[in-house]
């Protein structure tokens, strides 16, 4: 089988750099230590080698299909999704109370690591379906978490997030799905969605959809929207099920997550159609945006693991593939020497350590916005609204990074493969396909750029980034401690001044009120931005890596450290260097991109 | 039923083998291990599937130092019922049969469950030397077994065929490919695997016979070279030339 993932970047990343025994002393996670991660991650391994890996590239050529109203997907998916179930992989973060197993949000990120890496077309089942409990557990009255969550953690029934309306992607304030009140306290929902992952498939006897709509009635824009759960089927009080007409029209034809469905589905249009209230009416954009941090934390696993495992089959590739001769010092290749492996090029070198570099500094920043997503959730006071408040910038960066940047890293590991990379024969052209939808949903980058410049980084006077400012100083103060890394501290701070530059700059418009000029290079902030958060990471790595060196710490190998070290000096070379030309773009007063009607600029 | 199940752990599949002090000792740094998958796949399913049919209990047992807990607790989370670990490292086959037979000697078990090796020094003899030294019977390489009454009846895969044999009383087992399919832990039985009992005891005063002179690493092996499927004078060129197998 071939090598998808690293467990020992993992471990190591989880253990060691963000150091998530930490957590274990709250009273919620008590229960879990070391070795009760070691053997989570395990697990997850094992169950990833023998059921998801295997058959990745089958969900890719047998695509779910759209047959008789019905939709289809990997036959696997059936034994797979009530295996997901009976062994607690449903909902595994939820409370004991609550059927969960209380586990950390870091390690749960790390065992759907896992899962991605092996096969993205799967986990997202699981997580869709743990999300929508998550709704009903959090903001659901007791009769609707008594109905719903207990099929829904045993894999019988699944979940998902109706938000989507064919005229409303990004504007959610559009939606028109409409929730009209009934005697009995229910509603009788009408109206379309779109996009809907695992909207339907075999594997699972009814759907519990968690649908945004608007009650008779309600105001227009975001305050009118209401959360609902409606399932496909209403369970009876003996158990029968009957039919909620919930009717899926279609399966959406995609270019790549093929295996994972995505469906349209029309509440009410042949018959009644009904749904409950969720949370409080004219709270729904609320209360799923709560849920969404999460949400969109996944996304950014599913992005990092995909890159990851292009990443692995890249090098493994580059390791067997003889092509062409190493120069000499004298600037020729001697024809009667033998082929060389395309891993001793420099160039080949270069794009392997851009995968790498990329697909690692991902997986950091993820493991340790969960880890803060769990330190918000156990602490109390002031501790806990500054890890709430790191969780909120981190998010959208966590999720847009490697959503964008694995892209990249996938495009140069398909480059390392040359034509073959392109031939359907071999997985990288799958993984390349895969990842585009990454980021696009749970928000485009776009919108999470928006989201970090317009609402993160000003919330509280800019608190949420004089905390990251805070969280990097930590690092730079450890890494000064190592003449070897002492350059790299320099090169970071730079790089943060360069941020800081650029919101000076930005930052005043707002303040005169021109947010469309504001906000116009939000994009270019974002990639700024995201890029020095991950030269972070990587000079977190990197200290990690030395302090073991310097300690002799024999856990991992010491080339494995020294791979670390190299990897960042790489970041650092090749990509941080990068901020100071988004800089000069933001920096440039040309307004070009904002709608000026006295230029054709499209003529 | 009271089966005991001999665990050991291995490095793992991918881990990189090198050697230290003169190529006499296994280079430990760097090493993650995993339980032996003849053990865990084959050895304890089919113990805990025999426990689950027949009632009874599973126990584990490892010789080792305190580092190969984890490796214990995951047959705990399997679904083992305790475990015991004899505090001494494993130094050869011989005196890990010696510690493991000190301790069971007395302990009635009606079944003794192993893998057929362990996937580093595959030597596949730890089996045979604690049948012998419990004066129990043994059957190796079993790929099939089931129980009834006092009787066992074990397959053997052979050369051209089964051979299907049966054995009253207690005896030594060790587990091939086929004897069970391999089991995923779940999260109730990972996170109630530190509660269960893990008796650590103090080794026996065994001698180990066994000097080990030193180790060499098998060759490695060569890339790939990828020939156009239609070109078939390049292969027997390189047939000829380079790979000197025609």
């Amino acid at each position: 089988m071939a090598k998808y993932m690293c467990m020992d970047t993992l471990k190591w990343l989880l253990n060691d750099v963000h150091s998530v025994v930490d957590l274990f002393k709250y009273e919620r996670y008590q229960d879990y230590d070391k070795d009760s991660v070691d053997i989570l991650l395990d697990t997850a391994k094992s169950w990833s080698d023998q059921e998801f890996y295997p058959i990745f590239r089958e969900m890719d050529e047998n695509p779910c299909k759209f047959v008789d109203g019905q939709i289809t997907s990997h036959p696997n998916l059936n034994r797979i999704l009530k295996k997901a179930g009976d062994d607690g992989w449903i909902g595994n973060t939820f409370d004991y109370d609550d059927g969960g197993s209380q586990m950390p949000h870091a390690v749960a990120n790390a065992t759907n690591h896992i899962f991605q890496c092996a096969n993205n077309h799967i986990p997202g089942y699981m997580g869709l379906t743990t999300g929508a409990a998550d709704l009903i557990r959090t903001f659901g009255v007791q009769a609707l978490k008594d109905k719903y969550i207990p099929k829904m953690m045993s894999g019988d029934w699944g979940g998902t997030m109706c938000l989507t309306e064919p005229q409303a992607g990004s504007s959610l304030s559009d939606i028109t799905t409409s929730a009209t009140p009934q005697a009995d306290g229910s509603f009788k929902i009408s109206g379309q969605k779109i996009f809907i992952s695992g909207g339907d498939h075999q594997a699972a006897s009814n759907f519990v959809h968690l649908v945004l709509a608007r009650i008779d009635g309600a105001p227009a824009g975001t305050k009118g929207i209401s959360l609902f759960v409606v399932p496909k089927h209403m369970e009876g009080n003996d158990g029968t099920l009957s039919y909620n007409n919930v009717e899926t029209i279609s399966e959406f034809e995609k270019m790549g997550q093929r295996g994972y469905a995505t469906v349209h589905l029309v509440f009410g249009e042949k018959g009644d159609c009904i749904g409950h209230l969720v949370g409080q009416e004219g709270k729904g954009l609320k209360h799923m945006f709560k849920m969404m941090n999460g949400a969109r934390i996944d996304v950014g696993m599913t992005a990092a693991s995909t890159a990851m495992a292009a990443y692995h089959h890249s090098l493994q590739y580059a390791k067997e593939r003889p092509q062409g001769r190493k120069i000499q010092n004298s600037g020729k290749k001697d024809p009667n020497q033998g082929q060389t492996l395309i891993i001793n090029h420099p160039d080949v070198r270069r794009m392997l350590l851009l995968q790498k570099a990329i697909v690692e500094g991902s997986l950091s920043i993820l493991l340790e916005t969960a880890k803060y997503s769990d330190l918000a959730h156990v602490e109390e006071g002031d501790v806990k609204d500054e890890y709430h408040l790191l969780l909120e910038l981190l998010t959208p960066i966590a999720k847009t990074y490697p959503s964008e940047k694995g892209q990249e890293a996938i495009n140069n590991g398909l480059q390392i493969y040359g034509g073959y990379g392109f031939c359907m024969d071999f997985p990288l052209q799958q993984y390349y396909r895969d990842i585009r939808i990454m980021s696009l949903y749970e928000g485009t980058t776009g919108i999470q750029s928006l989201d970090l410049l317009g609402r993160k980084v000003t919330t509280q006077n800019g608190a949420a980034l004089q905390l990251l400012l805070k969280k990097i100083n930590e690092v730079t103060d450890e890494a000064s401690n190592h003449d070897e890394l002492k350059p790299y501290v320099d090169q970071l701070n730079k790089a943060v001044g360069n941020v800081q530059q650029a919101l000076g700059y930005l930052l005043p418009m707002a303040m005169k009120g021109d947010y469309e000029s504001f906000l116009a290079d939000a994009t270019a902030f974002m990639n700024m931005t995201s890029n020095v958060v991950i030269a972070y990471q990587w000079l977190k790595m990197a200290t990690s890596a030395k302090h073991a060196i310097v300690t002799g710490d024999t856990t991992y190998q010491s080339k494995f450290y020294e791979s670390k070290i190299h990897t960042m000096k790489f970041y650092f070379k090749y990509e941080l260097p990068h901020v100071r030309a988004t800089l000069a773009t933001i920096l440039n007063d040309e307004e070009l991109t904002i709608m000026n009607e006295d230029i054709d600029v499209f003529a | 039923m009271k089966i005991l199940v001999c665990i050991t752990k291995t490095p793992e599949t991918t881990a990189k083998i090198a050697f230290t002090d003169g190529n006499k000792e296994f280079n430990k740094d760097g090493v993650q291990y995993i339980m032996n998958p003849y053990d865990e796949w084959y050895a304890l399913v089919r113990a805990l599937e025999l426990k689950e049919a027949n009632g009874g209990t599973v126990t584990v047992l490892n010789v080792g130092d305190s580092s190969n807990d984890i490796i214990i607790r995951k047959g705990l989370a399997l679904g083992a019922d305790d475990a015991v670990r004899i505090d001494t490292d494993a130094l050869s086959a011989y005196q890990t049969a010696a510690q493991i037979s000190a301790y069971a000697s007395d302990k009635s078990y009606d079944l003794i469950f192993l893998g057929k090796e362990s996937i580093d020094y595959n030597g596949s003899e730890v089996g045979g030397l604690l049948a012998e030294m419990l004066s129990l019977p043994y059957v190796s390489y079993v790929s099939h077994l089931e129980v009834s009454g006092g009787v066992s009846t074990v397959s053997r895969d052979i050369e051209g065929g089964v051979e299907v044999s049966e054995v009253s009383g207690p005896f030594v087992l060790s587990a091939a490919k086929g004897l069970a399919e391999q089991r995923i832990a779940n999260m109730k039985g990972i996170m109630m695997s530190k509660r269960k009992p893990l008796t650590v005891v103090p080794p026996a005063d065994v001698e180990n016979p066994v000097e080990v002179v030193s180790y060499t690493l098998p060759e490695g092996k060569s890339g790939v070279k990828m020939i156009a499927p239609d070109d078939m004078q390049e292969l027997v060129r390189l047939l000829h030339e380079e790979a000197k197998v025609i």
